[in-house]
């Protein structure tokens, strides 16, 4: 469109409120926390400058380099066991069996509950004395295994982990939008050279998809697990000693603790952690396509 | 058919569809079994709950657990408090996405680029990572523990996706309609309300849909700038039964379903908007 004078203070009208807005909240916020990582404040006095003392303590901290691990062995599982089974559904959902539509629906279910929900009814599942899990256990004969699954030290981080691995939903939806998108002629010709559905999905469907929604899916599913707070925050508040903590709860500790430099220091180390991610997934991905 | 052309045994066919259906069963049944739990037992008596069998119907509905979690927990305020502030962020939201995605999908101008990279790293920068800064800008505003603060973040928040998906649809709008109305001597503004955006409002809906559905499960800002009691939202709600009812469990249970419900129906109803502003904006992410 061509822009006449007056259009121009239009325009300029037009992009100004969504531009504050990305000023304000996202521009300003990361450089905002990058400065008060390197200094200590509470909030209330002025803050001083305090070079990479903060930093140095959260290495020293057992509880932060825990929440680390913890989000790295998330992200891991969620972009490489979680995003995988998502796939698998995803091709076998495109090729539209009896009540598809119903299954996408319930299976999309998780993601439009709130995590806060969620947690709370897993809460309820994983109780030590009448939850649904050892209910279940004690129905079909392993009631020894029934225990207090978020207060044991053993399992506590293992049943926070794996309860939302299932939840497949989004992954799928995403990928079954770009399965949709291939050209049904490459089915058409296998199916003619006489290759099953299987040998179609291995050869077909996850190379032409790999570099598209998988990529953005293993990526998606990797920042995801490197935010978490709410899962943690309801079931275990990152106890027993500190198993389960993430580092989005380690910040929001030592926010509730006046430290905001510490808070901020351990934002910008979840952001590095993130950038990491992306990029090795990235390569990962595009290494193996020179093969 | 060419499938009998199938170089796979037949043996190994049966089992392969044996398999997919015991996975495509088992992941549904892993989604629906434990809601449906969750609502039977909101329907028990704290004594069947406790003392029965997880799996036993309760012997009458107890639908006075409903009653307790609206009554006793202040659940209808907070409904309320997440419709309001859901409504007026969403309203903003998708004001202020329409005439930033019309600048961006109808005209080129300088430093279109650069606004473009700054909405697609908003859409990636990990939030909860600026818990710190928002707490502060919030209250820098004075408006800390209002309404107002809750709409403003939420509004902003949802700014680079609502953008991105309002402007998929504008981009497929065709140049001629909006040149025709140009030469008919139609403005920027005329253009923008009467030809641009009633040709946008799948666009626009999907968009407001995202948006809502965002407001209505987020959880940790409204924990993060909301102390009062009155202006509590659904979510933050939540947690706080999980206190109240510690020992009142049928409730808390009542209490969770009251606040799904209003997700589950509208993700029935808007379910390939969600679906679309999910998976686009995922995409272009």
């Amino acid at each position: 469109m061509k822009l006449s004078r007056s259009d121009k203070g239009a325009l300029v009208a037009f992009m100004l409120p969504a531009i504050l807005m990305m000023l304000m909240f996202f521009v300003i916020p990361v450089i905002y926390v990058v400065a008060v990582s390197f200094m200590k404040w509470n909030g209330i006095s002025a803050p001083a400058f305090n070079d990479i003392r903060n930093f140095a303590l959260l290495f020293k901290d057992k509880a932060f380099t825990r929440s680390v691990i913890n989000n790295v062995i998330w992200a891991l599982v969620a972009g490489f066991i979680q995003v995988p089974l998502a796939m698998v559904m995803a091709i076998l959902l495109s090729n539209k069996p009896k009540g598809w539509k119903f299954f996408r629906t319930v299976y999309f279910f998780p993601q439009v509950i709130s995590g806060i929900a969620l947690a709370t009814l897993w809460r309820a599942i994983y109780s030590a004395d009448n939850g649904l899990l050892n209910g279940l256990l004690r129905v079909i004969g392993l009631g020894d295994l029934a225990r207090d699954w978020l207060g044991d030290i053993h399992t506590a981080f293992p049943s926070v982990l794996i309860y939302w691995v299932f939840y497949v939903g989004y992954y799928m939806v995403i990928m079954m939008a770009d399965i949709s998108t291939i050209d049904s002629s490459y089915y058409e010709a296998a199916t003619i050279d006489g290759a099953s559905r299987f040998q179609q999905a291995i050869y077909i469907t996850i190379p032409l998809i790999k570099k598209t929604s998988l990529l953005t899916c293993v990526t998606l599913a990797s920042v995801m697990g490197l935010r978490q707070f709410e899962q943690v925050y309801m079931l275990t508040n990152g106890q027993p000693a500190n198993t389960t903590s993430t580092i989005v709860l380690y910040m929001y500790k030592k926010m509730q603790d006046a430290n905001y430099g510490m808070a901020s220091a351990s934002a910008v180390i979840l952001i590095i952690v993130g950038v990491a991610f992306i990029v090795t997934i990235r390569k990962i991905f595009e290494g193996r396509e020179h093969d | 058919m060419t499938k009998e052309a199938n170089m796979t045994h037949p043996a190994v066919k049966v089992l392969l569809g044996v398999l997919k259906w015991i996975l495509i069963v088992f992941f549904a049944v892993y989604t629906l079994f434990p809601l449906i739990w969750l609502v039977i037992s909101s329907l028990k008596t704290n004594f069947e709950f406790l003392a029965g069998s997880p799996f036993a119907l309760p012997a009458v509905p107890q639908w006075q657990n409903y009653v307790n979690a609206l009554a006793v927990a202040g659940l209808g305020r907070m409904l309320l408090n997440s419709v309001f502030v859901g409504v007026v962020a969403t309203l903003f939201n998708v004001i202020v996405a329409s005439m930033s995605a019309y600048c961006i999908s109808r005209f080129r101008f300088a430093g279109r680029e650069k606004i473009f990279v700054l909405f697609t790293a908003g859409i990636l920068v990990p939030l909860n990572a600026l818990m710190v800064p928002y707490f502060v800008i919030i209250n820098r505003l004075g408006l800390y523990n209002t309404y107002g603060g809750m709409i403003l973040l939420y509004c902003a928040i949802g700014i680079p996706i609502s953008t991105f998906l309002i402007r998929g649809l504008m981009d497929s709008i065709p140049m001629e309609v909006e040149e025709a109305a140009y030469i008919d001597g139609c403005g920027f503004f005329g253009r923008f309300f009467h030809v641009i955006l009633p040709l946008s409002r799948t666009g626009i809906v999907t968009a407001a849909t995202f948006e809502f559905l965002t407001c209505w499960n987020e959880f940790v800002f409204a924990n993060l700038i909301i102390s009062s009691e009155k202006l509590r939202t659904i979510q933050v709600g939540i947690r706080y039964f999980t206190n109240q009812f510690s020992t009142d469990y049928v409730s808390m249970y009542a209490a969770i379903v009251i606040s799904i419900i209003p997700s589950i129906l509208g993700y029935i109803f808007f379910q390939e908007q969600i679906i679309s502003g999910m998976t686009s904006g995922a995409v272009k992410g």
